[in-house]
């Protein structure tokens, strides 16, 4: 019994642990946890181009 | 209602919009933090309407015509996403150069409201500003703001005046002439035309009481910190005493006290599992979970004290000083001087750091800075080196402060490399960078960055470390065959037959176990791994206080248990630190470098330069302390050779390459 709920235990805290990174990942958390590492919105550099 | 939030790099935009969204954004005093949009609700205080306020942030720019990606973000936003209200924020204490992007923004037929910022700033010059001229001359609001502030702060009038102006038209001040966009003359022209036109009306409402032919206290401190000769051993000092403080004095002592309760915790569960629960279990649960993770987050106070202190310094205007040192190295080996804020950012963590590599224009300089810019040690990687400082030279602070040094050393001696293997060793650039005012760092910013950072280790050492833990231990309790590894058969695990070929490439640079080499290994997907692994591998859950090992390993030294010399330790650390980053790292690599040739060049020349780097420290040390080569040494340096020959060879072919170019050209 004490088995099963430790191994219980050690589940849900994977599964926590995978959730958090699925969601931060679906907020476009280019590191998980990274503060300032948002994912870019794509637009690139035309360099050398005065519009 | 949607509000663009623009103005010239460093006018105080970000800190702005945190101030009005109540968001925790990276500021910074200096150019170029932001290089993406960001958004967010205005606080309910501020806005007195039912209608929701969505306010973006947009990087700084000095005109409506991009040069730079970030810049054209701004651009592209209030051409083309019908902002209703822009704000402009303009630095009050430099008007004459923010103008001009006003006159430009008044164009567009969206209201504009000015916030003149850093009002104190200008107070404190004793400069005058008249508000009701300024906003008559150029035909919207002006309000004076002072978003550092949580008083008085003008922000709340910002926000009235511009619920106001919505939907209203907006006047255009400098008459804009019919102009051949395509004939760089004429847009010349009016350029020139518009800068006498802003010259003028700062002439009339601006009263400087300092003007620039005097010198101010900045520019006798400036004298001394940016000084050519100073400016080095200063910066030398400053994070020697930086490292100290966090690694030596202060952090150890806040680190006792949390891994105690760490270890407290983990005498209560392994007290609740009792006796009766399957080891493997038990392992699984206490070392691999709490004792791997507890580990790293042992250094949790190491890091919050360190990023603090890097925070006043960044707040008070003195990296910028430090970029403006840099410069003179950077230019001559080929980088651009404003590479040197990709890599201070990626201080922090080399993902915003590489991307802060599109402020810089030119194309090979952008390339090389975002392929160098993870050598500088990030934060992830600070933990390691407070390991490797701790444990096996006694925290000292001259550690962490070589490491940033040897970084920029790399840095240097990679673009060096790099200009002549991509044939342009002439090239050079030309940097202007505006230097920050010096102002009191503030604690609130410090604190707030020191919190945010430390969200971010321990939500990382939660999700990505924790389940590396989990994996890590259950690699080294089953074999293939997934039966538990018998004591004493511990080299027939997953894990050790997996880092075993790995180790035996690593004999030449003193640490070929398959312990350490698997830790290097799931360091490539986050740094902090590295200890995550070593404390799962080595069964130690407290790396600050080491007396708890004398239970385990009946020795009171990590190094023992590890099987490690000083040396050894230290080439481990400049392995860990010098070679590819993480995987998240290299990602934004691969974004930003567009261009495959590049990005595997680069991943090569990382793994090239750790590997190399280390090879010499281990070797070398041990010639020095031992009188003898390591083990490994010949193996190692054949492979060594040959690394530095293929460079050598591809540096000559791109020479090559150069001078074909110009036999061609002329």
């Amino acid at each position: 019994m004490t088995n099963i709920i430790v191994c219980i235990v050690i589940l849900a805290i994977i599964i926590l642990a995978l959730a958090k990174i699925y969601f931060e990942k679906k907020k476009g958390a280019k590191c998980v946890g990274c503060p300032y590492s948002q994912s870019s919105d794509g637009s690139r550099c035309r360099y050398n181009k005065r519009m | 209602m949607k509000l663009a939030l623009t103005g010239n790099p460093n006018s105080g935009k970000t800190t702005l919009f945190n101030a009005i969204t109540g968001n925790i954004e990276k500021v910074g005093n200096w150019a170029g933090v932001t290089i993406n949009k960001k958004e967010g609700n205005v606080k309910g205080d501020l806005n007195k309407t039912s209608e929701n306020i969505v306010a973006v942030d947009l990087p700084g720019a000095y005109s409506m015509s991009p040069f730079t990606s970030e810049e054209n973000i701004t651009s592209d936003f209030v051409r083309n996403e019908n902002p209703d209200v822009i704000i402009n924020i303009v630095d009050a204490t430099n008007i004459s150069r923010s103008l001009f992007f006003t006159t430009q923004l008044l164009e567009l037929d969206i209201p504009v409201v000015i916030a003149l910022n850093k009002s104190d700033l200008n107070q404190k010059k004793e400069n005058t500003i008249d508000i009701k001229k300024l906003s008559n001359k150029l035909g919207c609001p002006v309000i004076e703001t002072i978003s550092t502030s949580n008083n008085n702060n003008g922000l709340q009038s910002l926000i009235e005046k511009v619920i106001e102006v919505k939907g209203k038209k907006q006047t255009t001040p400098f008459s804009l002439k019919k102009v051949n966009m395509s004939d760089s003359k004429s847009v010349e022209k009016l350029d020139i035309d518009r800068f006498e036109f802003v010259k003028k009306i700062v002439a009339t409402v601006e009263n400087r009481k300092i003007h620039s032919n005097k010198q101010t206290k900045q520019d006798t401190v400036d004298r001394i910190l940016a000084n050519k000769l100073l400016g080095i051993p200063i910066f030398a000092i400053v994070m020697w005493l930086v490292f100290s403080i966090s690694q030596t004095y202060v952090g150890p002592v806040i680190a006792d006290i949390l891994v105690n309760w760490i270890d407290g915790f983990y005498g209560v569960v392994e007290g609740l599992l009792g006796e009766n629960v399957s080891p493997i279990l038990s392992a699984l649960l206490l070392d691999g979970i709490i004792g791997g993770v507890g580990a790293v987050v042992g250094f949790l106070p190491l890091i919050m004290v360190l990023f603090f202190l890097l925070a006043l310094l960044e707040d008070c205007g003195y990296m910028g000083r430090v970029a403006v040192i840099m410069d003179r190295f950077f230019k001559r080996v080929g980088l651009s001087g404003k590479s040197i804020i990709p890599m201070v950012i990626g201080t922090g963590c080399a993902i915003p750091g590489v991307m802060a590599t599109r402020t810089i224009k030119n194309e090979r300089q952008r390339r090389t800075t975002a392929m160098l810019t993870p050598f500088m040690p990030c934060g992830a990687k600070l933990p390691v080196i407070a390991l490797f400082a701790g444990v096996f030279f006694n925290g000292a602070g001259w550690v962490g402060t070589s490491m940033y040094f040897l970084a920029i050393g790399i840095i240097i001696v990679g673009s060096l490399i790099i200009v002549r293997i991509t044939g342009q060793k002439n090239a050079r650039s030309f940097f202007i960078m505006e230097l920050p005012e010096y102002r009191f760092p503030s604690i609130k910013r410090a604190i707030i960055s020191m919190f945010s950072r430390a969200k971010a280790f321990i939500i990382k050492a939660g999700t990505i470390i924790l389940l590396c833990n989990v994996t890590v231990q259950i690699m080294q309790t089953f074999n293939w065959k997934f039966h538990v590894i018998a004591e004493g058969a511990e080299n027939t695990s997953i894990l050790a037959t997996i880092a075993s070929p790995f180790a035996f490439v690593l004999i030449p640079l003193g640490f070929g176990v398959w312990q350490l080499a698997s830790a290097a290994l799931t360091g490539f997907i986050a740094k902090e791994n590295v200890i995550g692994t070593l404390a799962v591998v080595y069964s130690i859950t407290n790396f600050i206080d080491t007396e708890e090992l004398t239970l385990i390993s009946g020795s009171t030294d990590v190094a023992n248990t590890m099987g490690l010399t000083s040396v050894a330790a230290l080439s481990y650390l400049v392995f860990n630190l010098f070679t590819p980053p993480c995987f998240a790292a290299i990602g934004a690599m691969n974004s930003e470098l567009e261009n495959k040739k590049w990005f595997w060049g680069g991943i090569g020349f990382q793994m090239a330069m750790g590997y190399v780097l280390a090879f010499f420290t281990y070797q070398i040390g041990t010639l020095i302390t031992t009188r003898a080569f390591g083990v490994g040494f010949i193996p190692g340096a054949i492979l060594v050779s040959v690394i530095i020959g293929y460079i050598f060879y591809l540096m000559h072919k791109g020479e090559e390459k150069a001078q074909n170019t110009i036999a061609y050209n002329a």
